[in-house]
């Protein structure tokens, strides 16, 4: 009888917390509507009249909103060809590897995706599953800083649709720097910004800047401003390169003076760094323009006492000024019903003059159409709370590196992401962490990736 | 036909079917299907023979996996077993009173999940002054240390994490086993004038057994096939110097990752071959076979 | 005489302080998450976890979040119920019918069919998760619950553990079914189910707690967001593009409490559905 009474009691408690879930479930269903919050998960647009559904994946949640304002604009602009956007935010990791599978499957792919840079060659072999996106970026082209097409690109047709530039710039904490007795303006080359490193920590005990271990962004800078790259001409892998071993061992340099140190986090854009540079314990960020958007949203105690500013360089009027860093392509799926629809609104949404200006006003990125860079009615527009949260006007900097931003090669090449996969868990973590001679890490790698590659 | 389906011939075979089925369709399928993947190279869609078992074997980052599960599945045997084993003991003990609360205390980290659990631990061993696990050492005077970028220290986190979450599940295990053993043999062991820690190497050690034995497998293959608590820990399937790879994580990076289907079938493959070799080797070493035979 | 009594006690008094300090050490981590879900989301990444309050910084801020925010927080959680439900349901079920057969009855290849059984006790699932995988895109099982719940139903310990309990079971009970004309089956669903309740109440709460915590599998079947399990949801919130820690930490310490309400009261079940393949070889 007890046994009974229990097994019942069970059900009970099961049905009762079924139903509690429910109600909840459907009180979060119903602020969905307001769409395009920034949190995760899915988000649908709310449409009025006929509109043709698009499936949009992406990981980075600030995209939504951006999408969704687009979108609006283009269903004013277009009643007869509305879309209804639908929105999923995935993990990084987990939505690149759907996304290659549900390829692979021919099932169960959006219509439309952001697919980050480092992944994108993965999508280049064999068979691509992308739609040619050339016709839709066709009319833009004059204004677009061309590299930034090629990274979405193979054998001259572009399968993506870039968001930014990401030139590399030098982000300062002004209020530390003066703590320190440091003068940004006067660093020029990486030999200026080692000592000033030096003298910074000298004064404030502080660390200067920090050494990657989970990206390559000041590396790969470092790395394209010397003409070093990842592959041979050849294409084979060749990271024991003399330029690759001169890059790593500077660092290693800088790190021994004590002022530069690795960060929770391995590098400036990640969760775990944001307080460390919110607090002040490192001042500078080199970083790609868009640490504006971390910059605004996570470090938002430094508000009014950060400065940008170009990054050094090995030596004063050097051609190679910068380099864009990171990114997203959005793509069409071929496959997809709407590929054709989704293409030509995508091509609005991402190519336009307008977005290109919320690319700035909104996402506080830097725009891939220059035409915007210059408009100085919105790159000062003192309302905007990229120019209210800087103490330089952001776009001063870019203006000055404007023609010196490159690419490396490698980036588009279809080992890329196993090369970067090896540095940001393995090759770093070697020499930054464990002390390990540059040469000795890299020869390892070499290896590694030689097996993986079957070169 | 009605009649036949009714019949007391045909109805065991009716009651196991839909297990049958579950081993053809989930479990015999894939094996043989994994089997022919892992002679291929899928994205290329070609034959390559032993091309995979080849590669594998002078795959340092593989070997390295291999190495991390063996050495993670080591050292939850060597903590998950003797101590919740004597745990019980003690909790078992005349002397011990309302052993219970302790037990459903001692069991609640088992109820949270891997992914809430790693979570916990990744952000208590965070490389932060702050952390617990820095706040602890600096009580002793040591300065902070990233724990979970080095490979013993991160080694430590893991079996932490295991200890913690399966340590009341295991001493619970052995008060089953302890509880089916009658109380007049401790008596009378007592009584020849047996000490309580005699009595626990005499007694209570070969006769919990069966359950030292059921543990110890259950350990086995969970160690070996240890993957989530890794990902929890580290955020993802990577880890510096890939010190937190599993076997499984490694099957799922080149499987899932990288779509090297073929390869990754011969991860498992090799998984699959390990974990049977290590449970014959403990069967036959703990005697549980000797038993069935006789 | 009493020296000995006093000797008892002070070993009393020495193994409760022992196991205190046990329990202690064992709570702290729940702990933590419990002072951290009053914290701000941005400190645990300053400052990582930890025993220190701040009763300035402390605030309801996360919980008015999880109940009021706009997030997939509570469709994780009632995915994750339904899931584990019908999970539960059907696991038992086939299990038991499966269980049955092999305890009631003799029949050929039955024992080599249990070995199979044992066997499978022994194969960790991830051996065969990828070749499933690919099965599951082929018969365009991905992205349901049916690819979650399918080929577990027949779930190897479970059936053991069944097969166990039943086969105390007096054959005299089934024939009193077959005269009174019951047939195999009715005398399944109408004398054995009811007389199984315990090993049901056992069973349900092993199996639901894996259901309820299950992380590998899902993650690879399950595509669309609105189909994400808790354990999935949450990992989503574990995100380099998003500052996500107030919903996840306590988004997490919340998901622990139902199954921590049903332990409380269930207890004995639960310590009978763990141990239940230990004791009984």
């Amino acid at each position: 009888m007890k046994k009974k009474l229990v097994a019942a009691l069970l059900c009970v408690a099961m049905t009762a917390s079924m139903l509690l879930g429910c109600s909840a479930g459907s009180e979060g269903g119903g602020s969905d509507d307001s769409s395009g919050s920034g949190s995760a998960g899915k988000n649908e647009m709310e449409v009025e009249g006929d509109a043709t559904e698009i499936e949009v994946w992406t990981f980075i949640e600030l995209h939504q909103q951006f999408y969704t304002d687009m979108a609006e604009k283009w269903n004013e602009e277009n009643p007869d060809k509305k879309v209804k956007l639908v929105l999923s935010n995935m993990q990084y990791d987990d939505m690149h590897n759907k996304l290659s599978l549900a390829l692979e499957s021919g099932e169960g792919a959006p219509d439309v995706v952001d697919i980050e840079l480092g992944k994108f060659p993965a999508f280049m072999t064999g068979e691509i599953g992308l739609r040619d996106l050339t016709p839709e970026i066709e009319p833009y082209l004059e204004n677009i800083i061309e590299s930034r097409l090629e990274i979405y690109g193979k054998d001259g047709a572009y399968y993506g649709f870039p968001t930014h530039v990401g030139a590399m710039v030098a982000f300062y904490n002004t209020a530390a720097l003066e703590e320190g007795d440091v003068d940004y303006t006067t660093i020029k080359t990486w030999d200026d910004f080692k000592e000033a490193g030096v003298k910074y920590h000298e004064k404030t005990g502080k660390y200067f800047a920090c050494v990657e271990t989970t990206a390559q962004w000041m590396i790969n800078l470092m790395l394209r401003q010397k003409g070093g790259d990842y592959l041979d001409a050849d294409g084979n892998i060749d990271i024991t390169n003399d330029k690759m071993v001169e890059v790593l061992e500077y660092i290693k340099g800088m790190q021994e003076t004590g002022a530069f140190e690795t960060v929770p986090g391995g590098q400036p854009d990640n969760e775990e760094a944001y307080p460390s540079y919110n607090n002040g314990d490192y001042a500078v960020q080199i970083m790609p323009f868009w640490q504006t958007s971390r910059c605004v949203n996570y470090m938002s105690d430094l508000s009014g006492n950060v400065a940008i500013a170009p990054t050094p360089v090995w030596n004063e009027g050097d051609e190679v000024k910068s380099i864009g860093g990171g990114g997203t392509g959005t793509a069409v799926i071929a496959s997809s019903e709407n590929a054709d629809l989704a293409a030509e609104v995508f091509a609005y949404i991402k190519l336009s003059e307008g977005a290109n200006e919320e690319v700035w006003n909104v996402l506080g990125f830097d725009p891939v159409n220059t035409a915007v860079w210059t408009d100085t009615e919105l790159t000062q527009n003192p309302e905007n709370q990229f120019v209210k949260y800087f103490n330089t006007y952001p776009f001063d900097a870019l203006l000055e590196i404007q023609d010196g931003i490159m690419a490396l090669e490698s980036l588009t090449s279809e080992k890329f992401p196993s090369i970067n996969n090896e540095f940001c868990n393995v090759t770093l973590n070697n020499i930054y962490e464990n002390g390990m001679d540059v040469k000795e890490a890299l020869e390892e790698s070499q290896e590694t990736l030689k097996n993986e590659f079957g070169e | 036909m009605k009649k036949l389906f009714y019949s007391q011939k045909l109805a065991p075979y009716v009651f196991v079917l839909p297990f049958a089925l579950t081993v053809v369709i989930f479990w015999m399928f894939p094996i043989g299907n994994g089997i022919l993947l892992s002679f291929q190279d899928v994205l290329k869609d070609e034959w390559i023979g032993l091309g995979n078992y080849q590669r594998l074997l002078s795959d340092k980052i593989f070997l390295k996996a291999v190495y991390n599960s063996a050495k993670y599945m080591v050292g939850t045997l060597v903590l998950l077993i003797p101590f919740p084993m004597l745990f019980a003991t003690l909790l078992n003990s005349k002397l011990m009173k309302k052993p219970g609360v302790f037990k459903s205390v001692y069991f609640i980290p088992a109820l949270t999940s891997v992914v809430v659990a790693g979570t916990i631990f990744r952000l208590m061993f965070g490389e932060m002054n702050t952390s617990l696990a820095n706040q602890i050492i600096a009580a002793f005077g040591m300065s902070p240390i990233k724990w979970l970028k080095g490979e013993w220290t991160s080694y430590f986190a893991l079996l932490l994490l295991a200890c913690w979450r399966w340590t009341g599940v295991n001493i619970l295990y052995f008060l089953a086993g302890l509880q089916s053993i009658s109380t007049d043999i401790y008596e009378a062991a007592s009584i020849d004038g047996a000490s309580k820690w005699q009595q626990f190497v005499k007694i209570s050690f070969p006769l919990v057994k069966p359950t030292t034995v059921y543990v110890l497998t259950i350990s086995i293959y969970a160690g070996l096939s240890m993957f989530t608590e890794s990902y929890m820990l580290w955020k993802g399937n990577n880890s510096p110097q890939n010190i937190g790879l599993t076997i499984v994580g490694y099957l799922y990076r080149q499987g899932i990752e990288k779509r090297a289907m073929g390869y990754a079938c011969a991860v498992g493959l090799i998984l699959l071959i390990i974990v049977m070799i290590v449970n014959l080797v403990q069967l036959k070493a703990t005697g549980t076979f000797d038993k069935e035979e006789r | 005489m009493k020296s000995q009594k006093n000797k008892n006690t002070l070993a009393t008094i020495m193994l409760i302080v022992f196991f205190t300090i046990l329990a202690i050490l064992i709570i702290i981590p729940i702990y933590t998450i419990f002072l951290a879900s009053f914290k701000p989301g941005g400190d645990l990444l300053q400052y990582g976890l930890n025993l220190g309050i701040d009763w300035s910084r402390m605030s309801l801020d996360n919980y008015s979040l999880l109940f009021t925010g706009q997030h997939e927080y509570w469709r994780w959680f009632t995915n994750s119920i339904i899931l584990t439900v019908v999970t539960v349901v059907a696991t038992l079920l086939v299990s038991a019918f499966v269980g049955y057969g092999f305890a009631a009855y003799d029949f050929k290849g039955k024992n080599a069919l249990f070995i199979v059984v044992l066997l499978i006790l022994s194969i960790p699932l991830e051996v065969v998760m990828l070749p499933l995988y690919k099965q599951m895109t082929t018969w365009g099982m991905m992205d349901s619950y049916l690819a979650i719940v399918l080929p577990f139903v027949a779930h190897a310990s479970t059936i053991f553990f069944f097969r166990q309990y039943l086969l105390g079971l007096p054959k005299s009970l089934l024939e009193a079914g077959r005269i009174d004309g019951a047939t195999e089956y009715g005398i399944f669903f109408r004398l054995i189910i009811p007389i199984m309740k315990p090993a049901f109440a056992a069973m349900a709460i092993l199996n639901g707690m894996n259901a309820w915590n299950n992380y590998l599998w899902p993650l690879l079947v399950i595509r669309s967001s609105g189909k994400y399990t808790l354990t999935l949801g949450l990992n989503t919130l574990i995100n380099p593009y998003g500052d996500n820690y107030s919903l996840l930490i306590v988004g997490s310490f919340f998901s622990i409490i139902p199954i921590f309400i049903l332990f409380v009261c269930f207890q004995q079940y639960f310590i009978e559905g763990m141990t239940a393949g230990a004791v009984k070889e």
